[in-house]
């Protein structure tokens, strides 16, 4: 059983929180900021928060059973069990259902662009994001309640790599789209940039996506072993780490606002202001 | 959760001094897990895991890379020329293509103006068709600065533009269709004041 020390769990776990607290702040403080595009930033950053609350809470949790407040096998306790891991869960969907509503968003601004505006307005962007939360509020709390059948557990880690899979070919069409254009520039005189642009645009795809995987695929796995594979000495070792996976998702907590919401210079300014005055 | 459970039986039955998180809510039990007569090393799936996930990681970035280098010939072909500012900015930050697009706005709107002039009823027109989704008008030169709005002035100006035929702006328009895919945006001051726009794109990328 390998054991991450009890500061170094809340430290991250405070600081994702505080970080998404800021960031929904600043979306909200901010009018120029009232724009789909930050609302689905905002739903991401609200995802995580939910993450790094589940893992607060159940550390909570266990450091009042520690100390005899609750106790360990009551019906209340069950409950409450079931009530953190529908939030856990909860907040994975949201994640990927998020970051699919980025960049579905951030494909309509480019190949729809003149339309951009008509299609996706505010009412409609809230709209999508009330459905997703629904949806994902709905499965998150059927999952948790049938969390021991396979049935519940295959489309779940499905779902992941599907969703993956079609985000990653959005953003490579994206990508490609761009790639064109800059060999177009490349014939205009005073354009040597292009190069060095296409690199930056590959280190950022490859950064979104590979910090959502490697921070989301580990836990996945552990369900996924969990379910099939419980008494193998292998997978055992496997499901040992298991608080490392925690950790991790709580970095992703930490990592998301940095790669999607400080990129924006509105909302570092808006950061600025709210910190200076 | 039944991953937790079966993580503090094992747990429960080890020392418990150090370890911090035993939960013991268990909704079924496990029997113990014997680590005799293993083949492969103990921790051979979380490494074969994790290596597999970094080549992934990995493979996936040469693949971007390769395709910044080489091309995908379909694609030169399919794209209209007018998108490639936008297009530039956008891949320095795959975050803002809205803010460049204002930037790039507010100096195609100085330069237009006088073409604006001209189209004011044309505006009016759709002022009354965007305040339903809007519930504002655009009614001054002032709010091109605004995001929401710079890229409806631009559908106007492209409107205007097409309709006078102004002989200044005829020659780029090689896809002349407003359909979804034309950046039309973009198209009328390439000719013309190219250098002014290149150095704000570049402005954007840096």
């Amino acid at each position: 059983q390998v054991v991450v020390p009890e500061e170094v769990f809340f430290t991250v776990a405070a600081a994702g929180i505080l970080e998404n607290l800021l960031v929904l702040l600043a979306v909200v403080r901010n009018k120029n900021l009232h724009l789909p595009m930050y609302f689905f930033i905002c739903s991401l950053a609200i995802s995580d928060m939910l993450g790094s609350l589940y893992k607060t809470l159940e550390n909570i949790f266990i450091i009042l059973c520690k100390m005899g407040y609750l106790t360990r096998r009551g019906d209340f306790e069950k409950k409450l069990d079931d009530a953190m891991d529908s939030m856990f869960i909860l907040s994975l969907l949201g994640s990927i259902f998020s970051l699919l509503a980025i960049a579905a968003d951030r494909y309509i601004t480019i190949f729809y662009a003149l339309r951009y505006h008509n299609i996706m307005t505010l009412r409609r962007a809230l709209a999508v994001l009330v459905i997703i939360w629904m949806f994902c509020a709905g499965s998150s709390v059927a999952i948790a309640l049938f969390s021991y059948e396979a049935a519940t557990v295959i489309p779940f880690t499905i779902l992941f790599p599907l969703m993956m899979f079609f985000i990653l070919c959005l953003y490579v069409h994206m990508f490609l789209l761009a790639r064109s254009h800059a060999k177009k520039i490349a014939s205009l005189p005073t354009s040597t940039v292009h190069q060095r642009t296409n690199m930056k645009g590959a280190i950022t795809l490859t950064i979104f996506l590979g910090v959502f995987l490697c921070c989301w695929a580990p836990f996945v796995l552990h369900i996924l072993l969990a379910r099939f594979c419980p008494h193998n000495p292998y997978c055992a070792c496997y499901m040992s780490i298991f608080h490392v996976n925690g950790t991790l998702i709580m970095c992703n907590a930490i990592i998301d606002p940095m790669i999607f919401a400080f990129r924006s210079p509105e909302l570092r300014s808006t950061f600025k202001k709210m910190f200076c005055c | 959760m039944s991953a937790l459970s079966l993580v503090s039986n094992r747990t429960s039955q080890q020392a418990l001094s150090n370890s911090d998180y035993t939960w013991e809510y268990e909704y079924y039990e496990y029997g113990p897990v014997s680590f005799e007569g293993l083949k492969a090393h103990k921790y051979s799936i979380v490494i074969g895991f994790w290596v597999g996930l970094a080549v992934f990681v990995i493979f996936m970035f040469f693949v971007l890379t390769l395709l910044t280098k080489t091309g995908a010939p379909h694609q030169d072909n399919a794209e209209p020329s007018g998108k490639r500012f936008r297009m530039n900015s956008f891949v320095a930050d795959f975050g803002r293509p809205l803010e460049s697009e204002r930037v790039f706005s507010r100096q195609i709107a100085e330069e237009s103006q006088s073409l604006f002039h001209f189209c004011i009823n044309e505006v009016e027109r759709l002022d009354k068709a965007k305040q339903t989704q809007r519930g504002s008008g655009l009614e001054s030169n002032t709010h091109f600065q605004e995001v929401p709005k710079s890229s409806e002035v631009f559908e106007e100006d492209q409107n205007c533009l097409t309709k006078f035929n102004i002989p200044n702006f005829v020659n780029t328009e090689q896809n002349s269709s407003l359909g979804e895919d034309d950046l039309l945006i973009s198209e009328p001051p390439i000719i013309l004041e190219s250098k002014s726009v290149i150095q704000s794109s570049h402005g954007i990328l840096d």
